[in-house]
């Protein structure tokens, strides 16, 4: 077994004005030569002046990374001969850097890690040289601009964390304001150090890896390496120390010089500059200009908006982000619908008009105002939206907008209730088909009462006056098969039976309160095991169309044993905050299904919102639900402290759902990418790779005890598994096959797998991963939008109810 | 006070009097070889400002930039390089009046102590033309001494103001280190070096360094003039014990004349000692030459100076460049300080020089803490004849130990013509503490009254009369 060690060394190029020892301009993208002077091209006789806006933003940086900041900033030549570099010689530091042993907390792959900065110091920038043919042609207008070099120990594991830390750096380093953080036009330029050695013999030789000017080719290049060298080691050789180039073409890294050929700097002090010697006011000027930084501003926003992970790593990505959406707070927004509104609309807005929050006419006053608008029910959503391009395209208030346009919401009960009236009483056959129980043509009223208002009477209220007016209260009981509804045969087999028949039977026993109302509507009449794709894509359709139809006041469905903790949980993930209970049952036999569907019907008159499983009287979570004969009832929640019937802190952005067949298409899909495999000794590890051959892209494994498996060098080893995955970018999501939490931090084998890429679950059952797994599938764009997804419990579910 | 003869005020406003001294610097000049480039006509131009200085012409030493003078240092690398700019020191005499005439020789980047190395033209010693004229500000020296201009700058890395004086037999002001801007002197060896004075009287030394120094935003190691509060009435000088070994019989001579004659006008005279001056010349060497691989490196013929054309690619074009650009004792000096900073090699050499240098600096303040200054003799030897004939390379190294020590300490030192011994001029140098250029002056004011710079023979003021 291998460990290995990444340090990285960070340059950033500082948003100074002038260089960083002359008053020449530091601008990029202009004239060539343009912005020079015998200073910065290292005439003969001329003198570095210290730039005091570079040296504070490079103690602000140090401070902001915890380092202990140098009382005296000692300034070194670094000499080496090349042709963009004036003076041959650059001022950079090395005895007394400006900080040194600070730290920036990472959590990645929900390992919390805290990674320690060797130093930070001042150096200058060299010019550009530019093969053309047979000529070289020198631009010195980067020579002497300001740059901050950023050096780690080597904390970091793999390629994917070491891009993670890098890009936590960059959001620092941009809220900071000191750096533009563009890797691509190398005003933020990484070089790493990786050392791959087996386990337990620390440190071995040190590789430096150059040329790493995109998030993506850190990633790569450091995997590659750990490949490379550990190939090396497991045939019993060496590795070289030396200095390798990324070769983007190839995917490969490749020998730049070795040990022999390194240069030697000989450093020594720099004459021309004495030291830095910062003084009280100096240093209180840096505590002055210290902002919150993002990670700790992220987790106060969390906790104090309770923002979801994923709203707040939006939030926080830039510093005027989060400053408008503050602000916005403090003008009376609701933190919840803001986060989501600036996610979504107004993220779209800025993208369509390609300006930034800060330039754009929606100030936070403004945004707060239309949040109050929508709180107080003048507008609602949909009128939202129109006021927010208004606001976009005429620059004008929210209050002004819906007064000029007319589109305030009617909130009147008394002139609703009017025009509800109206309605009913032009459309009395349409009204006794509903008071007769068919709540279908509810819609047709509701768009009736809407185009009398001209879109503006207020939903809700429309609802609640109908439903008054209407005296409605359904509970509507889907069934999707199981013995919960089957019928046994003659020969002692359960075929898949009528819902209908159930139901009678439940009307004949009387156990339903005569206030309740029911309706079936049979999903699909088949055995639980049979469950495809397509019943669940029925099943969501169905649930949506009820649970927003008004007139339903809590849904039953009944389900088979085998696959109920599948549905249950997917149903958790897919409607986060149902605004009534759904309440899923099954009966191990046809003799308790009255019995069990009676008490669901009741739960489901009773409960509030939720996704609830009930079983008989035992009412149990739908998520982390494991099917054991031997339980109560044949079923149990794990890792469970009290029960979760609502995944609203976890939730997906909500999902658009379109018709049954794109969601049926769309399940497919991510479940046809999906494998779940459960490890056992003796398993082979090119088993994996035959099913990445045939598309498996994200595998569920289901580990031994905490999330140990074997990964010593065999045939039996799951290392080529992964590191083939790692290749092709497939994704391992790591479950127990016992009650308990799968946790990577402690035994060697389970830090391994982290280190191999393989992602903990935490305390969610194989199910409940499986399901959460499919439905961040639709919900995400991007792996990198899924791995977010997934990662988002970061702290684990029974602590949270 | 007369500041400067009455011949050189205003001269370039005298135009009748301007053509005269022209044609006598021309033909002075002729013998001599003190510049390396001559245009009075071109400074003029450049300088219309009124004050102590108003057409007072002087010469700069080559590896001081003054637009649009060439800045060659004596160096085949720069020969056709003109300055873009003027240095800080440059500017202020200027902005008193004063005109520079033309640039100086000296030794190539200011290496020796002969101007022997200039790549560019030969200097002789105006007292005798088979010597040469000291360095490496031998051209500035010799044209004070030839009476082409009442004051010339240089440059004093390790003795490089004072030697050159004191083989012409003028005065040379080398300031406490940092009073006077670097800013526009071609570095040799950053840490040790400052412009300084050649003058033909004491006072004209002083008012030049009154007007040079303070503190300059583009020099960061500059610092603001702070004199000493008082110049006592009555002067201690201290004779280190150790100075009077290996000297040559002529300023064993001089040396022992000029503690006597102190004693006679009054001064204080009382032996000391300086342990640490054996240590001096290496530690000098291995700090100058560490600096001066770095400091030099820029030269690579890319950016100006001399580019070898035909090289195939960058790296080549560097070597080729450095190679032909730049002369043997400059090539020595630079791989000399690249080998003691090599890594692994600092302990042994750069960060023991530079203890060294703390023991020195220690040393002297112990000693002026008894006397207000010290006597030393300014080169171990009398002026020396060219080539093979003269003071091999080594010795005349090994003969900067009186120079170089100030430059170590940061103290400022002035040589003073104290006497003529077989037909050449020896100058000793008082040493004062940091700041204490008001000393120096007064030392040199005292002995000036009972023995005055000599003319040598090519000196004249007929052209102004
Ligand atoms: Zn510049």
């Amino acid at each position: 077994m291998f460990q290995s060690f990444i340090g990285l060394e960070i340059h950033i190029q500082l948003l100074t004005r002038s260089k960083v020892f002359c008053g020449c301009k530091a601008a990029f993208g202009e004239e060539p030569n343009s912005n020079v002077c015998p200073i910065c091209m290292g005439y003969p006789g001329v003198l570095p002046a210290l730039n005091e806006q570079a040296i504070k933003m490079a103690y602000l940086v140090a401070r902001a990374l915890d380092c202990s900041l140098s009382k005296q900033a000692v300034f070194e030549r670094k000499n080496y001969f090349y042709p963009d570099l004036p003076k041959n010689y650059q001022i950079s530091q090395f005895s007394s850097p400006v900080g040194q042993n600070g730290y920036m907390d990472i959590e990645f792959r929900r390992r919390k890690k805290k990674v320690s900065i060797r130093e930070v110091h001042l150096e200058e920038d060299a010019g550009k040289m530019i093969h053309a043919g047979d000529i070289s042609l020198l631009d010195f207008n980067r020579a002497g601009t300001p740059l901050l070099e950023i050096v780690t120990q080597p904390d970091l594991e793999v390629g994917e964390e070491a891009e993670f830390f890098l890009k936590q750096l960059r959001r620092l380093v941009r809220y900071l304001g000191v750096c533009d953080g563009n890797m691509e036009e190398g005003s933020l330029r990484c070089d790493a150090n990786i050392s791959v050695n087996h386990l337990g013999r620390g440190l071995g030789s040190k590789v430096e890896i150059k040329n790493l000017n995109s998030f993506k080719f850190v990633r790569k290049a450091l995997n590659f390496e750990i490949e490379r060298q550990q190939d090396i080691l497991a045939r019993g050789g060496s590795i070289t120390q030396e200095t390798r180039l990324w070769n983007e073409n190839r995917d490969v890294t490749e020998v730049m010089r070795t040990k022999e050929s390194a240069h030697d700097y000989r450093y020594f002090p720099e004459p021309d500059l004495p030291s830095f010697k910062p003084d009280k006011a100096f240093l209180k000027s840096i505590e002055t200009s210290m902002i919150e930084l993002p990670n700790l501003r992220r987790q106060r926003l969390i906790r104090a908006c309770l923002l979801t992970e994923q709203q707040a790593d939006f939030i926080c990505e830039e510093r005027e982000t989060t400053d408008f959406f503050e602000r916005a707070l403090s003008c009376g927004a609701e933190p919840q619908a803001a986060a989501v509104w600036l996610a979504s609309d107004i993220q779209k807005m800025l993208n369509r008009s390609g300006i930034s929050i800060s330039e754009s006419p929606l100030t936070p006053e403004r945004f707060a105002e239309m949040l109050t608008l929508i709180s107080q029910k003048r507008i609602h959503g949909k009128i939202a939206k129109q006021v927010l391009e208004v606001i976009f395209d005429e620059n004008k208030s929210p209050e002004r907008i819906i007064k000029e346009r007319n589109w305030e919401q009617i909130t009147d009960r008394k002139i609703l209730k009017g025009v509800v009236d109206k309605v009913l009483e032009r459309n009395s056959p349409v009204v006794k088909q509903i008071t007769q129980g068919d709540p279908k043509p509810l819609g047709y009223l509701m768009g009736e009462i809407m185009k009398l208002t001209s879109g503006r009477a207020e939903p809700g209220l429309v609802k609640e006056l109908l439903n008054e007016h209407l005296y409605l209260s359904f509970i509507q009981v889907l069934s999707m098969g199981g013995a919960i509804t089957g019928k046994v045969n003659g020969a002692g087999d359960i075929s898949p039976g009528d819902l209908n028949d159930v139901i009678r039977q439940v009307e004949e026993q009387g156990d339903i309160p005569k206030s309740i109302r029911f309706e079936e509507i049979e999903i699909s009449r088949i055995l639980s095991e049979e469950i495809t794709p397509e019943d669940w894509s029925s099943l969501i359709i169905a649930l949506d169309s009820y649970l927003n139809r008004g007139n339903t006041s809590g849904i039953v469905v009944a389900h088979g044993t085998d696959t109920l903790a599948y549905t249950a949980s997917l149903l958790f993930w897919f409607f986060p905050d149902p605004p009534v209970p759904v309440v899923l049952t099954a009966a191990l036999n046809a003799e308790e299904a009255a019995e069990n569907l009676s008490a669901a019907v009741v739960y489901a008159s009773e409960k509030k919102g939720g996704i609830y499983v009930s079983l008989g009287k035992t009412l149990l979570s739908p998520l982390n639900l494991k099917f054991e004969r031997i339980a109560h009832n044949g079923f149990k929640n794990w890792n469970l402290q009290s029960p979760l019937y609502c995944s609203k802190d976890l939730s997906l952005s909500l999902l658009p759902l379109s018709d049954r067949k794109e969601l049926t298409l769309a399940i497919e899909q991510a479940i046809n990418q999906v494998c779940i495999l459960k490890i056992f000794p003796g398993m082979r590890g090119d088993y994996l790779i035959s099913l990445m051959n045939t598309g498996v892209k994200y595998f569920i494994l289901e580990l031994y005890d905490t999330g140990t498996a074997n990964l010593r060098e065999s045939p039996y080893s799951l290392k080529k598994a992964f590191l083939e995955g790692k290749e092709r970018g497939v994704l391992f999501f790591c479950t127990s096959q016992q009650e308990g939490i799968v946790d990577f931090s402690g035994y060697i084998t389970s830090h391994e797998l982290w280190r191999e890429g393989a992602i903990p679950m935490g305390s969610l059952t194989t199910e409940s991963t499986f399901t959460r797994l499919i439905v961040s599938l639709l919900a995400s764009e991007s792996d990198e939008d899924l791995l977010r997804l997934m990662e988002e419990f970061s702290e684990d579910i029974n602590f949270r109810a | 006070m007369i500041y400067i003869e009455d011949h050189w005020q205003g001269l370039f406003l005298k135009p009748q009097q301007l053509k005269k001294w022209k044609k006598y610097a021309n033909s002075a000049d002729k013998k001599i070889g003190a510049f390396l480039q001559f245009k009075p006509d071109l400074a003029h131009i450049s300088s219309a400002e009124h004050g102590e200085l108003e057409g007072v012409p002087f010469a700069v030493k080559d590896n001081i930039a003054v637009r649009p003078f060439k800045l060659t240092c004596g160096s085949r690398m720069l020969k056709s390089l003109n300055s873009p700019y003027t240095a800080t020191a440059v500017k202020k005499l200027q902005a008193r009046g004063g005109v520079v005439v033309g640039k100086t020789n000296l030794d190539e980047f200011g290496m020796g102590s002969s101007t022997e190395n200039s790549s560019l033209a030969k200097t002789v010693n105006p007292w005798d033309l088979s010597r040469v004229p000291g360095g490496s500000s031998g051209g500035s020296a010799a044209a004070v001494a030839a009476g082409i201009v009442p004051f010339a700058l240089g440059s004093d890395t390790g003795g490089s103001v004072r030697q050159p004086a004191a083989f012409c037999g003028v005065y040379g002001l080398k300031p406490t280190y940092g009073t006077v801007s670097r800013y526009g002197l071609v570095a040799y060896a950053s840490s040790l070096e400052v412009i300084g004075v050649i003058a033909k009287r004491v006072d004209t030394a002083r008012m030049v360094f009154s007007i040079m120094h303070g503190q300059d935003d583009l020099d960061h190691s500059s610092l603001e003039y702070q004199p000493l509060p008082e110049v006592p009435e009555h002067l201690t000088v201290g004779i280190p014990i150790e100075c009077s070994r290996d000297l040559h019989y002529d300023i064993d001579k001089s040396f022992k004349k000029t503690k006597d004659t102190l004693g006679e006008l009054g001064f204080t005279v009382q032996e000391i000692s300086i342990p640490s001056l054996d240590y001096v010349v290496s530690a000098y060497y291995v700090i100058a030459t560490a600096e001066a691989s770095a400091n030099l490196a820029r030269f690579d013929g890319i950016r100006f100076g001399e580019r070898a054309i035909e090289a195939d690619n960058p790296e080549e074009l560097i070597l080729l460049s450095r190679s032909r650009g730049l002369g043997d004792e400059v090539k020595l000096r630079i791989l000399l300080g690249t080998y003691v900073l090599r890594s692994g090699f600092q302990d042994q050499y750069y960060l023991r020089a530079q203890k060294i240098r703390t023991a020195i600096r220690m040393d002297f303040e112990k000693a002026y803490s008894g006397v207000d200054l010290i006597l030393m003799p300014v080169y171990s030897y009398p002026p020396f004849k060219f080539g093979g004939d003269g003071l091999d390379p080594f010795s005349q190294k090994l003969a900067d130990i009186f120079t170089c020590t100030a430059n170590l300490a940061g103290i400022p030192a002035m040589s003073f013509p104290a006497s003529m011994e077989n037909g050449l001029p020896i100058g000793m140098q008082f040493l004062a503490p940091p700041f204490g250029e008001e000393l120096l002056f007064k030392a040199c004011s005292i002995f000036e009254k009972i023995f005055p710079a000599p003319d040598s023979p090519i000196y004249s003021t007929e052209w102004s009369e």
